[in-house]
């Protein structure tokens, strides 16, 4: 004899379930859903671009399905829906250095076989979403980092080391702006992204085939001029060392650092007269290099890949063919500064009332670009070399025995894998 | 002392025992069986989904020994026993406090028990925002490994000390005042009156106090997250971001669900020694 | 008596100021200029602006993840406080083999990380097709909330004097009548604490809402302030304001409540 209570549980439980349960999918046309960034501008004009997609398309639907835009979140994510073989969203929105990731993991689909116009995107574009050699996902939007300066403070951007440390201290020497140069160095994938920029600018890279080389010279020089700068020449502030990408973005909007390296996203709200200090006032240059350096940008940005258990490659990929198409990267430029990912697209009169810098120096500083190490251990590796150079930045470490020590560990990770020296998987 | 009872009445009780129990017991096993079955289960085995290649072979306790050779686990383990003890003490202390305060009869006492309560109705990402908004304009907290545990810890004790309270004060409500009454009597201050009728009689609620905070702390992930990220370095990392690294971030499920195999032993040999220090006849009927 | 009091006002006051300062920041970061709250946000802002709390309902449609919440807030708390008390109850006062094993067996479920139960839950609900539905999160917020409501109220029941329901059963009431009709009476501070407990718990829960739910239609309040969140960027006007308008129904909540959790034992059933 169940209790009352009992049976009330039972008969609630089973009503919910009859209401809460999600609607059966109807047949008709096929659906294809992509997951991304859905979040306002964003959003907007990728469904616009997805509706005129269906009008072109009827035997298509497609939907949206949104993802937290915070990288770690939208990771675990997909992590957890293609461990389960999930068959859908078919398309995600993939980060830069998730490509190589899933694709070992057999998670993406490669679309070579689709995808005939490979030669019209940047080359980096391309190289950082192979994995051993075929293409797992088509670039949607690039991000490099780049250097904001002040136009009211400096004729021009310094191309040297030396030289911006020098404007700088003469720029900041009475107190105004408080600060000097600000970046990403709180301890996450953008002190990396710094790291690497820097790192270039010296003649170095973090993994040479499946050598670790970070530690060597360039290495060395690259981040005892990042720690020296913050703690012996005194142009960058200590509190960068808890900065992501906003922080360093306020401060230059309010006027209180002489120079910025950021993502493109930045220039956009800084230009809003309503709202920023600097409109107007700032200009976009390639990140400085030392000697035996060359300027670098680090890349990063968008791409589309097919979920490897999708039922709807085919559609898939027209869906994908589609937003990446020159008309759809001009309007994403136009409406939200996003940079296209194909070289044809700078030849274009109309992207230059669309970015807020100058497409041919957009056009330099992507071809500037570099990957971060194409690698499915890529994370990890990552986040070893976080740590040492967050150490270095807070003077927990000497730069020398903090890049020896996460070397030795890099390499020592990969060479367990398989993808350390020697070994064919290694890109 | 309760009448004695016939076979029957034995058996018919054990009965509805199970009839009474039944529908908990059933939900948590339907839902946590598999989960920990399986968390269990992936523990022995070798199993990084960035290389399928290496297949998913079973390893024993292979896992286990990497683990306890892995000097950031230590580490992590050492700022989550650290993080565990100084949090719960401070909430334990200031919890007694305030259940203290709130269970007298004043003026303004509603809003005093509801402006005490807020902070733990807030979501725990949303409170950390604002304690890192708050502690951002100060120089050298956020990026110092040591002091960067001011904030952390503050902001726990900031959003936790209401649970204790709350449970305390529901333990303090069920104490007879007439023991107070008679304590008075005999010419005992307030302080004694504290220690020797107060706290023993308050033991059960302190006991799940403390097993469900040490349990909680020990799992802190969102409110660090937030706070610091882990840094600097990994100079605040607790277990639980460094499980979350080894599988959401590194995809190494088999060394992660180690992770958790342990943090769940280390837990549950807490919950066994609080029992026993406070515990003593939980389940036994009063006489 | 009277130092008592004075300690007592001082030691409350003290605290409620350190409680109530964040959250007095939140609010005014809430009625800030977007641009004010950056690197020092005023302490008061001028002008105070309420753009945050509208855009949450005009743009965000705030109220879809309100209603969420409070369905699965709700109704995990129902049968957690109805499941978890039955449970209790025997385990209190119940004679029967087991009783450690079970109570161990209860908490042990709620002692592994979140993160490690995730992914194999996930696939777990998938195969019941409970993915984005409301059961889909009530079950798992009902087993890890269950442990805590089952240990508070075993522990409660036990204070009670066992006179009370053998009075009744003298009278001729069945063990079960007696605990409905004489001992959950008396025990509604407990469960009201029991019920505000896992009220909040659901209420805040964001890793098993976040992954156990794909669109707006199920997504719960914390999921929805997360989504909030750009790549870079944290709107932090409309985050703090969603933060204060997700505390309101915790705070009506705790505020009918809170009446009951320090109401006393009745002078009568504890002489008894």
């Amino acid at each position: 004899m169940i209790r009352r209570p009992g049976r009330w549980a039972v008969g609630g439980l089973g009503l919910l379930c009859a209401l809460g349960c999600g609607p059966e999918s109807t047949g008709g046309p096929t659906t294809v859903t992509v997951s991304g960034s859905v979040l306002g501008a964003e959003g907007q004009i990728l469904r616009r671009q997805l509706e005129r997609f269906d009008r072109e398309h009827a035997e298509i639907r497609v939907e949206m399905r949104p993802t937290p835009d915070a990288a770690d979140l939208r990771h675990q994510l997909y992590v957890q829906w293609l461990n389960a073989r999930a068959t859908d969203p078919d398309i995600l929105q993939v980060d830069a250095i998730w490509t190589p990731e899933f694709a070992a993991a057999g998670w993406i689909l490669p679309v070579d076989r689709y995808a005939s116009d490979t030669a019209d995107f940047f080359p980096v574009t391309i190289d950082a979403n192979r994995w051993q050699g075929r293409l797992f996902a088509m670039p949607w939007f690039v991000d490099v980092g780049m250097l904001y300066w002040r136009t009211d403070l400096f004729s021009e951007a310094p191309r040297t080391w030396d030289a911006l440390d020098r404007e700088v201290r003469g720029a900041i020497a009475d107190g105004t702006p408080r600060y000097g140069l600000v970046w990403q160095g709180a301890r996450y994938e953008g002190l990396v992204t710094v790291f690497v920029e820097y790192l270039g600018g010296f003649g170095g890279r973090i993994l040479d085939g499946g050598r670790v080389t970070v530690a060597e010279e360039p290495g060395v020089r690259a981040l005892t001029l990042m720690r020296d700068q913050i703690h012996r020449i005194g142009v960058v502030p200590g509190r960068v060392l808890t900065w992501h990408e906003e922080e360093p973005r306020f401060a230059f909007q309010n006027g209180e650092a002489a120079m910025m390296r950021n993502w493109p996203y930045a220039a956009g709200p800084m230009q809003d007269t309503a709202e920023s200090k600097v409109a107007g006032r700032f200009a976009v240059a390639p990140m400085p290099a030392g000697p035996g350096g060359h300027p670098t940008a680090a890349f990063g940005g968008a791409q589309l890949a097919i979920n490897a258990f999708s039922p709807e490659a085919e559609a898939a990929w027209l869906v994908i063919d589609y937003l990446t198409r020159p008309e759809q990267m001009l309007e994403r430029a136009q409406l939200v500064g996003q940079f296209p990912t194909r070289t044809a697209s700078y030849d274009d009169p109309a992207l230059a009332h669309a970015l807020e810098i100058p497409p041919a120096q957009a056009r330099e500083i992507i071809e500037a670009a570099v990957p971060r190490p194409v690698t499915p251990v890529y994370t990890q590796l990552s986040e070893i070399l976080q740590i040492q150079l967050h150490r270095a930045l807070s003077r927990q470490a000497e730069p020398r025995d903090a890049l020896a020590r996460a070397a030795a560990e890099m390499q020592e990770l990969l060479d367990r894998v398989g993808l350390g020296r020697g070994d064919v998987a290694a890109d | 002392m309760p009448p004695t009872e016939p076979r029957g009445a034995e058996a018919r009780e054990a009965r509805l025992a199970w009839w009474m129990t039944g529908p908990a017991v059933l939900t948590i096993l339907l839902v946590a069986l598999f989960p920990l079955g399986w968390t269990i289960w992936e523990s022995l085995h070798l199993h990084d989904l960035r290389m399928p290649w290496l297949g998913r072979p079973f390893v024993g306790l292979d896992n286990y020994v990497e683990v306890l050779q892995d000097r950031r686990f230590w580490d992590s383990m050492a700022h989550t026993v650290w993080f565990a003890v100084v949090s719960v003490s401070l909430e334990l202390v200031v919890g007694c406090a305030l259940a203290l305060a709130m269970n007298r009869t004043f003026r303004g006492r509603t809003l005093v028990r509801l402006s005490i309560l807020i902070p733990w109705a807030i979501p725990t990402v949303v409170a950390a925002l604002v304690w890192r908004f708050m502690f951002e304009g100060l120089e050298g907290w956020l990026a110092h490994d040591l002091k960067a545990w001011v904030p952390i810890i503050l902001a726990d004790a900031w959003k936790e000390t209401p649970f204790v309270a709350l449970l305390l004060l529901a333990g303090l409500q069920g104490i007879d005042p007439s023991l107070y009454e008679a304590a008075r009597i005999d010419g005992a201050s307030s302080w004694r009156q504290f220690r020797h009728v107060t706290l023993p009689l308050l033991a059960p609620a302190i006991m799940v106090a403390l097993i469900f905070r040490t349990m909680n702390a020990f799992r802190v992930f969102d409110l660090i997250y937030v706070l610091t990220g882990g840094g600097p370095g990994t100079a605040t990392e607790p277990i639980s971001l460094y499980t979350f690294n080894s599988l959401m971030q590194n995809l190494r499920f088999g060394y992660g669900s180690t992770l958790s195999v342990l943090v769940f032993l280390v837990t549950f040999g807490l919950a066994l020694g609080y029992i026993r220090l406070l515990g003593r006849g939980l389940t036994e009927t009063r006489a | 008596m009277r130092d008592q009091s004075r300690w007592a006002t001082l030691v409350i006051a003290a605290l409620v100021l350190a409680v109530a300062f964040p959250f007095y920041r939140a609010v005014a970061g809430s009625l800030t200029p977007e641009a004010q709250l950056f690197g020092g946000a005023p302490l008061w802002p001028d002008p105070p602006v309420l753009y945050h709390y509208r855009a949450l309902f005009t743009e965000r449609q705030f109220w879809l993840p309100i209603r969420n919440s409070l369905i699965v807030a709700g109704t995990t708390t129902l049968f957690c406080v109805t499941l978890g008390s039955l449970c209790a109850y025997a385990l209190a006062r119940l004679r029967f083999r087991g009783k450690t094993l079970l109570l161990g067996a209860i908490l042990a479920v709620s002692m592994f990380p979140q993160i490690a139960v995730v992914s194999p839950l996930f696939l777990l609900l998938r195969s019941l097709r409970l993915i984005n539905t409301y059961p889909g999160l009530v079950l798992p917020y009902l087993t890890f909330a269950m442990p805590l409501t089952v240990w508070l109220l075993v522990g409660y029941f036990r204070q009670l004097p066992a006179e009370l329901e053998e009075a009744a059963m003298v009278d001729g009431a069945s063990r079960f009548r007696a605990f409905r009709e004489v001992i959950v009476p008396l025990a509604l501070p407990g469960l009201a604490a029991t019920a505000i407990l896992t009220f909040v718990y659901s209420w805040n829960e964001f890793l098993f809402a976040l992954s156990f739910t794909l669109g707006p239609e199920r997504q719960t309040v914390p999921v929805a302030i997360a989504l909030f969140r750009g790549q870079y960027q944290v709107p932090w006007g409309q985050v703090l304001a969603a933060a204060i308008v997700a505390t309101a129904p915790v705070a009506l909540l705790v505020l009918a409540f809170q009446r009951r959790i320090v109401q006393g034992l009745t002078a009568g059933a504890v002489k008894g």
